[in-house]
């Protein structure tokens, strides 16, 4: 599903993200991606989401080679890919409900069909009695399920999430990472960068472990 | 209730038959056919259009503003090309038929100036005579310049008649052929073509409609530029949508979309706006220029803009919006990537 294959990332002023990254994530496979700041995890994921293009080697998603994408093919790639942010990334101009059916409109759908997805999407988080809110008055845990409904509403063929837990206490971590692990059960590719150790450690996941932009195992 | 909830919640994810049969979904992923993206491509362009002019309502202030630097830049070439098209008119009025002003000697009565005019009209190469009798002239002169009294310490009436010839042919050059053979005649003490005026006329015209060029183009500029920055800030206060919209698959055209409405509601108020001004304009001139006019005792009439220009008017007006709000979407979103 998404292989890595003697990945270079190195930034004009020298610095080498990634350096000869090598690893593979099956289709259906959750993973955690983790690694001390800096050491090049969300170098890693801007690759996969194409926000960065790699000095050498070749990333793969599905069976596509991200290189041959062009920059006008960048959002059709996106659209297969649900990212989860560390910040989230609402909008607070618009409601909850408006937030999650921006990917669907963006996609095309059919506005009656959009509103249908995007309500089973707040309902699998939790959070369809809060659809008309503006995002600014929920919780930091609800801000970031309404990431995670966003994220999942075009049913995208692999989920990324960027220290998804950064601002949570362990219990709403937990319940956050339980709600991956059902996306997974359904046949998502799962692959989470984290730095929460502990968290990691209670999951059966395969964990792949970044140091100053090398891989130190792929948890295979 | 949640978990009454969570199964309707189920139950709606199910994908609904009749949608099916035009949505093909895998187990992982779908997608749109043809058919279905070009009614999503038609309701966005729909819904963006709208979206787009409520915004612009939605701050009265800074669009009324925009509006009103637009559409004074518009109305001023626009109003500056009015007024030429009618000092054009007012030069094609004679333009097409130069006339000879035959003036005879003192020594024609009016009798043998009727005769000569009479006879002019045999010649094959005239096609109408006009003859103005001293009398006449003076009366003529009396009533219309206001300089009559001036009469009144003369003992004879100094006008000399005035036999004008319209000639058949009005070529440049077959016109001073004629007048020359008119000089000729024993009666006739000065032939004159009055074409001078309407020469100097014309080239004034065509030095104003290069001036008209050149402040259009300047007002086009000034069009683009302040259409330009109210998109380049536009496209600011909305940079976090932007950035969001193209993390989840937003097309560059999806992201522009918006701003190249904007644009295109500046050029259609503005051309309106631009129009209104400019008929106002030369509603506040008709008075005095009726007043002059009458001076001159010409049919002249001031014309506003006709259909065809108005239509022009908006059709510039909008392209104009929308150039200006591609040249600033251009410029701004490829600024804009997610980081």
């Amino acid at each position: 599903m998404i292989s890595f294959d003697n990945v270079t990332k190195r930034y004009p002023n020298g610095y080498d993200a990634l350096s000869q990254v090598t690893f593979s994530l099956d289709k259906g496979e959750m993973a955690f991606l983790t690694g001390h700041s800096g050491a090049g995890k969300s170098t890693l994921l801007k690759l996969l989401m194409l926000m960065e293009r790699p000095s050498n080697g070749r990333v793969l998603v599905g069976d596509q080679d991200l290189a041959s994408l062009a920059n006008s093919q960048i959002p059709y790639h996106r659209r297969r890919v649900g990212v989860v942010f560390q910040n989230h990334q609402l909008l607070f101009d618009r409601s909850v409900f408006d937030n999650i059916v921006l990917p669907l409109r963006i996609c095309g759908f059919d506005p009656s069909d959009a509103a249908r997805r995007a309500r089973a999407a707040l309902d699998k988080v939790g959070l369809l009695s809060k659809e008309k809110l503006n995002p600014v008055v929920l919780s930091g845990g609800e801000q970031q399920r309404v990431g995670i409904a966003r994220a999942i509403v075009h049913k995208p063929q692999f989920l990324l999430a960027d220290e998804p837990t950064g601002n949570l206490d362990p219990k709403l971590s937990e319940e956050v990472m339980r709600l991956f692990q059902q996306f997974n059960q359904v046949g998502t590719t799962v692959l989470i960068a984290s730095h929460d150790l502990g968290l990691i450690a209670r999951m059966p996941h395969r964990v792949i472990t970044l140091n100053q932009g090398r891989l130190v195992s792929d948890g295979k | 209730m949640e978990n009454n909830l969570r199964r309707k919640g189920a139950v709606r994810v199910e994908p609904n038959t009749k949608r099916d049969a035009r949505v093909h979904r895998g187990a992982e992923h779908h997608r749109l056919n043809v058919a279905d993206r070009s009614r999503s491509y038609l309701r966005h362009h729909a819904e963006v259009a709208r979206q787009s002019y409520f915004s612009l309502l939605a701050q009265p202030l800074t669009t009324f503003m925009t509006l009103a630097v637009l559409a004074i830049a518009l109305a001023l070439p626009g109003a500056l090309y009015t007024g030429l098209k009618n000092i054009q008119q007012l030069g094609s009025g004679w333009d097409g038929d130069p006339r000879v002003a035959l003036y005879l000697k003192q020594s024609v009565t009016e009798a043998e100036a009727e005769t000569l005019s009479r006879e002019l009209l045999l010649r094959d190469d005239v096609a109408a005579t006009e003859l103005i009798t001293a009398t006449q002239g003076m009366l003529e002169f009396k009533s219309m310049s206001g300089f009559g009294d001036v009469f009144n310490f003369l003992d004879t009436n100094p006008l000399p008649a005035v036999v004008m010839v319209m000639p058949r042919d009005l070529s440049v050059a077959s016109v001073p052929l004629l007048q020359t053979r008119l000089q000729a005649l024993p009666q006739v003490d000065d032939a004159v073509v009055d074409m001078a005026w309407v020469q100097r006329l014309a080239a004034f015209v065509v030095l104003a409609e290069r001036a008209v060029w050149v402040l259009a183009a300047l007002f086009v500029m000034a069009v683009l530029l302040v259409v330009g920055n109210t998109i380049r800030l536009s496209i600011e206060s909305r940079r976090e949508e932007i950035v969001i919209a193209k993390l989840v698959g937003a097309t560059d055209a999806y992201v522009r979309r918006p701003f190249l409405y904007d644009g295109v509601w500046f050029g259609v108020a503005g051309g309106v706006f631009a129009w209104f001004l400019i008929q106002l304009s030369l509603l506040l001139l008709n008075g005095p220029v009726g007043q002059l006019v009458s001076l001159y005792d010409s049919q002249f009439e001031l014309a506003g803009l006709g259909l065809i220009e108005t239509i022009l008017l908006l059709l510039i007006s909008i392209l104009l919006g929308l150039c200006g709000a591609w040249l600033a979407v251009g410029r701004h979103l490829r600024q804009i990537q997610p980081q």
